[in-house]
């Protein structure tokens, strides 16, 4: 590995953490639909995002094998068509693995600008399957999700990665 | 630059399992086969129940700050607002008090003419309350959960009211829960009762024109259908029993070139925003069977008879 000096390391990402994340992202979820936001299409899929992040930043752990199966209990507790998140966010997963060598060398800012047409693409696809499945319009707000959702990246990046970036060898003056 | 990450062991050089593109195509293959399989042919209940049985206990984690929140909420409202709300509660009550007691009269009345006029008796079906938990988060479908199951007994299609008129139907059922299609549903359809004309009718879910309506649709356009009319269940599909209230005519549309009038409706029930709700069995097992269709006679063609 290529380092410049003055580079900060990450420690190695931990595998309980990883997937606590996911399940945490699948809670969210879950809160917004259940509690404050209800059936309303413009909000942000968080699963998507935190599945994109670990796909992007941990290829070898996180995949499209994880991401269909999240999919499969987003739509079930969705009670949406078995399989319409499996397939987005397969599709999402793919694409991150397809731009992630290349994503993690701009800045944080500009990379959410790039991961905002992958999004677009899960929403577009999901609209895509449920019209073609005589599905309601859910409205234009939907056009809203992948925005927020690209807005949101900074913050996952940072929530996210805190754990690895942690001292190596904590003292009285550096605790974390 | 990329974050480089201290990783204890090097990744596999040559075992890297299979290539993104394969994964890709079988895992959207899979995908599509079951989108097929749930939406045409209707066999993926099995699968969907077991999801959602090891899905509840984090959906009910989720649930939690939610309930405290609304305990909350309902902890600090004033004293003022409940006197109210116990006021309207007692007033409603009392004004209920006068028809609730001519019922059991009139009742008895109604199974003594039916009697003498030799008619079947009305049908009477058990209920079981239940609490809508929170609505389904699909932004394609209007559906909503309740927190009675295939524990509780409850059936699929069992209409499902709240106190002032039909909202759904039960269209799935889970071990602990069950989803309600609401009558806003682009996809459900009611048979309904014009209370004022006797005239039939099938009002279908539409959300395209109203946010949450009803459309009336096959009505000819001359058809006596006014605006304020009350739809009722008609009865005659073997789901609902007769008479709960439906809807409310609210616009009509007759346009000179087109066969069938537009009628949009309202629904009374609270399909939106309700708490507590009736689930009624079926009255499927309780009427009686359709009577079997005639064989077709088949008459053996005369040969060269003309048509």
């Amino acid at each position: 590995m290529i380092m410049r000096p003055g580079q900060q390391l990450l420690l190695p990402a931990k595998p309980l953490f990883i997937w606590g994340s996911l399940l945490s992202a699948l809670l969210l979820n879950m809160l917004f639909n259940m509690g404050w936001w209800g059936r309303s299409a413009w909000t942000p899929d968080m699963l998507a995002l935190v599945l994109v992040f670990w796909t992007v930043h941990q290829p070898l752990r996180v995949g499209i094998g994880a991401a269909f199966f999240m999919g499969l209990l987003m739509d079930v507790h969705q009670g949406a068509l078995l399989g319409q998140h499996a397939m987005s966010y397969t599709v999402l997963s793919f694409l991150a693995i397809a731009v992630h060598r290349r994503l993690l060398w701009f800045s944080v800012p500009s990379q959410a600008a790039q991961v905002f047409p992958l999004f677009a693409a899960a929403h577009g696809l999901e609209l895509f399957l449920r019209m073609a499945g005589g599905g309601a319009f859910p409205g234009w707000l939907l056009m809203l999700a992948p925005f927020l959702e690209a807005a949101l990246w900074p913050v996952a990046s940072i929530v996210l990665l805190a754990p690895q970036r942690r001292a190596p060898d904590p003292d009285a003056n550096r605790p974390l | 630059m990329p974050l480089g990450t201290l990783d204890r062991d090097p990744p596999p050089f040559f075992r890297q399992g299979p290539s993104a593109l394969t994964k890709l195509a079988v895992c959207s293959a899979f995908a599509l086969l079951l989108m097929v399989s749930d939406a045409r042919f209707k066999v993926m209940q099995p699968l969907r129940t077991a999801l959602a049985a090891v899905l509840y206990p984090v959906q009910w984690l989720a649930l939690q700050p939610l309930a405290a929140a609304g305990q909350m909420s309902a902890y600090f409202s004033t004293l003022a607002t409940a006197e109210t709300v116990q006021e309207e509660a007692r007033r409603k009550l009392s004004t209920q008090s006068l028809r609730a007691n001519q019922v059991d009269q009139l009742e008895l009345e109604n199974q003594r003419l039916r009697k003498l006029l030799d008619l079947s008796v009305r049908l009477d079906t058990n209920f079981r309350a239940a609490q809508v938990i929170y609505d389904a988060a699909d932004p394609y479908t209007r559906k909503v959960i309740i927190d009675r199951g295939q524990l509780h007994r409850v059936a699929l299609g069992s209409p499902v009211l709240d106190e002032s008129g039909v909202i759904g139907q039960v269209t799935r059922v889970y071990p602990l829960t069950s989803e309600v299609t609401l009558i806003t549903d682009r996809d459900h359809a009611i048979p309904v009762l014009n209370a004022r004309t006797g005239a039939r009718g099938v009002a279908f879910g539409d959300t395209s024109s109203y946010a949450d309506a009803l459309e009336l649709r096959y009505m000819a356009a001359n058809a006596d259908v006014a605006v304020g009319d009350l739809l009722t269940t008609s009865g005659v599909d073997g789901i609902y029993p007769p008479g709960l209230p439906v809807a409310r005519v609210e616009k009509v549309e007759r346009k000179v070139d087109a066969v069938f009038a537009r009628i949009y409706c309202v629904p009374l029930g609270l399909v939106s925003g309700a708490g507590h709700v009736i689930v009624l069995d079926p009255l499927g097992d309780k009427i009686p069977a359709r009577p079997q269709p005639e064989p077709l006679a088949v008459t053996p063609k005369a040969k060269g008879a003309k048509p």
